[in-house]
């Protein structure tokens, strides 16, 4: 599980060794998050920081718009950053006192590290439950981490282990089903039950409001090619449509465009509707009477409801359409954290058993090394004191006394083992220590 | 194992039990639910293979031209395949709620029919099976173009009323719904047209045997109506635009309703018909 670590021979207390400390959603406010944001460009330095402050630590920086959250790992008992320290490394960093963020800077150690780790790569802990995006933020850090060598065995085994609980919570709860933002609810619960692809499709964003933008991103992530923005302020609408990779048009186009569009994005802010639905039944009778998706995020609304009712293929959508589906999902999704904080649980109580055990590792191969040592001894005397024997009789000898260490040896490694499924078995490791005069 | 001991009420508890299970996804999917289902439609379907082989073997004749009801079984294995290649390939939608009731209807419909083979024209089996062939796979993918057509009136009715999309009732897109819609009338149509010709052809040559056939038959004509719609509904079809998914989805559904109701219909009624 932890690869190349499995070699060091030191012996390891690694549940004390894992820590993060953080500032997320729950607990601080945007403007001291955005104070304390490591950007991908700033990770670099960060990381040379970090790494003289803390030479003998592995690091990982996880920085999104909900949380800042600096992961330390390691493997020597000696020099554990502590938490005014880290707290120490921001303020240095970011040229900030202490104060002001301290009390904001939460800390988690050992196996709840783990579990907060976990709960975040799987979207328990997100603002949204359950979005999608943690996922590759959690995994874009970890990489860079990589890449600038400052995570390390066991680090690598606690986000490749996070990035799996993610997944399997995923596939076996509902956490992440159901949409629950407007624009992804529009394009993916409606959008893409009417269309089949969006490449082939022409976007008419009519306004250049918030709403419209996000629903663009996803419209785009659907492989929309064909843009026209169209508003009453040119300056905007130009650079919404460069932006986006669209043309802009005169708002006097604004009937003949819609009569070709396919998709139809409105945000214009517009104190009454701007589209009547003689209006659009008029441009209707200009086109194929094809399939039209109308997507009416402005507040109050461009597009009279009685839009929707012209004919078959028209599709309209209005902010309190989407925003019931929303709630919906919402409350799906709060349903199955309880079955997702038990998995989280689950793989937290699994991996820092591995850890436990892991840390028992180097004793039991120092044991078994030193008794080896004191058999091989042991039979080369008895062997020359006994004269001649051949292959078969010195086999014999060699399985019975190889059999009776391995009997002596039972019971104290398997004492061992036992210990370790609660924790890291300091007590017993120290006996075996002083009672077999083993070496760290 | 005694494979005569298998009956159709295995292969129809089994789709239904598959059935329902599918109907529960309404309320919430999930993994062991769907493995339960493709486990209780396979197993039906295996139960429904070695029935028609057992029924062959013991009327010497191959189902396609056994009986009317090992007709309408091979019909239903039909739907039954196509149902659990669709689950396979679109493990999302719910294929199922919307096909094992035309299984169902059809298997339960086999109970009212003759099950008496006859053998009529027996020097002529390969065109008869021919004949039948074309006409079971035809009827298969009108049932399909029925089963799409609802489908597409179910997403069109979510669309309008602006609910959001169940995980449990999830279907592919309206545009998809309409192409594979207006795919199966397209590719059904000619080979109902194919055979209902080697039919024609079959009676023609059957007037010079012994045993001629009269194209007077309320099955033939009952055939021959059925053909007519389908007729009508392919040549609205090739002109109707394609933005008219609305009206497609419910003409296949009255086209083909009207051809299952009729032939099943002339199955159970069982007319003085010399026609299985």
């Amino acid at each position: 599980m932890f690869g190349a670590a499995d070699t060091n021979d030191e012996i390891l207390e690694p549940a004390l060794n894992l820590q993060v400390v953080y500032c997320s959603h729950q607990g601080s406010d945007l403007t001291l998050r955005e104070k304390l944001a490591i950007s991908e460009e700033e990770k670099v330095r960060a990381y040379d920081h970090l790494r003289s402050q803390f030479p003998d630590s592995e690091f990982v920086v996880l920085s999104t718009c909900n949380r800042v959250e600096l992961y330390t790992a390691q493997e020597s008992k000696e020099n554990i950053p502590t938490h005014q320290q880290l707290a120490g490394f921001f303020a240095d960093f970011h040229a900030i006192p202490v104060d002001e963020f301290f009390d904001n800077l939460l800390e988690r150690t050992g196996a709840d590290a783990v579990r907060h780790l976990f709960s975040v790569a799987s979207g328990v802990d997100s603002m949204v439950v359950g979005e999608p995006q943690i996922v590759s933020q959690v995994r874009e850090a970890y990489a860079t981490a990589r890449v600038n060598q400052a995570s390390g065995p066991m680090a690598n085994a606690m986000f490749e282990r996070a990035l799996k609980v993610g997944k399997r919570i995923r596939t076996e709860t509902g956490l992440a089903e159901g949409r629950i933002s407007i624009a992804s609810v529009a394009v993916g619960d409606f959008g893409k039950s009417i269309f089949d692809r969006f490449d082939d499709k022409q976007v008419l964003v009519i306004g250049a409001g918030e709403m419209a933008i996000e629903t663009l991103r996803y419209l785009k992530e659907e492989g929309v090619r064909e843009l026209v923005v169209v508003n009453r302020s040119v300056d905007r609408a130009r650079e919404l449509a460069d932006e986006w990779g669209g043309t802009y048009v005169e708002y006097d186009q604004l009937d003949r465009l819609m009569a070709t569009a396919d998709i139809i994005v409105s945000t214009t802010g517009a104190d009454r509707p701007i589209v009547t639905r003689e209006r659009f039944a008029a441009v209707r009778q200009q086109g194929e009477y094809k399939q039209v998706f109308i997507l009416d995020l402005g507040a109050p609304r461009d597009f009279e409801s009685s839009v929707g009712d012209i004919d078959d293929n028209v599709f309209l959508y209005c902010i309190d359409d989407l925003e019931e589906t929303c709630e919906r999902n919402r409350k799906v999704r709060q349903k199955e954290i309880a079955a997702a904080q038990k998995i989280i649980d689950e793989e937290t109580d699994e991996f820092m058993h591995a850890v436990y055990h892991r840390a028992t590792g180097p004793i039991i191969r120092n044991l078994r090394e030193k008794w080896r040592d004191v058999t091989d001894e042991e039979l080369a005397w008895l062997f020359g004191r006994l004269g001649e024997m051949d292959d078969r009789e010195r086999k014999i000898v060699e399985q019975w006394v190889n059999r009776l260490v391995n009997k002596l040896l039972h019971p104290p490694l398997e004492a061992l083992k036992e210990e370790a499924r609660e924790g890291t078995p300091h007590g017993l490791m120290d006996a075996l220590r002083r009672l077999f005069h083993l070496r760290d | 194992m005694n494979f005569a001991n298998v009956g159709i009420y295995c292969f129809l508890a089994s789709y239904l039990v598959a059935f329902v299970l599918e109907a529960t996804r309404l309320w919430g999917r999930s993994k062991a639910n769907r493995l339960f289902v493709l486990l209780f439609a396979a197993a039906g379907l295996c139960a429904h293979t070695i029935y028609l082989l057992v029924r062959s073997r013991a009327t010497n004749l191959p189902p396609l031209v056994g009986s009317q009801q090992d007709w309408m079984l091979v019909l239903a294995w039909l739907m039954v395949l196509f149902y659990l290649v669709f689950t396979f390939l679109d493990e999302t939608s719910a294929w199922g709620v919307f096909i094992l009731p035309v299984v169902l209807l059809v298997v339960a419909a086999t109970y009212l029919v003759g099950d008496a083979p006859k053998p009529l024209l027996a020097s002529q089996q390969n065109l008869k099976m021919v004949h039948a062939g074309l006409l079971v796979i035809g009827i298969g993918g009108v049932t399909i173009g029925f089963v799409i057509g609802m489908m597409y009136l179910v997403q069109h009715r979510r669309l309008k009323r602006k609910h959001g999309q169940t995980t449990g009732l999830s279907m592919p897109s309206l545009a998809r719904l309409a192409r594979w819609n207006r795919l199966c009338v397209m590719l059904s149509f000619p080979l109902l047209t194919a055979g209902m010709l080697t039919g024609v052809g079959l009676g023609l040559y059957s007037k010079r045997t012994p045993e001629p056939v009269q194209f007077l038959d309320p099955v033939i004509i009952g055939y021959g109506v059925v053909w007519l719609v389908m007729a009508v509904l392919f040549g609205w079809l090739l002109r109707a635009k394609p933005a008219a998914g609305k009206q497609v989805a419910w003409m296949t559904i009255w086209g083909c309703g009207f051809l299952l109701l009729t032939i099943v219909g002339l199955q159970v009624l069982n007319m003085d018909s010399w026609h299985s």
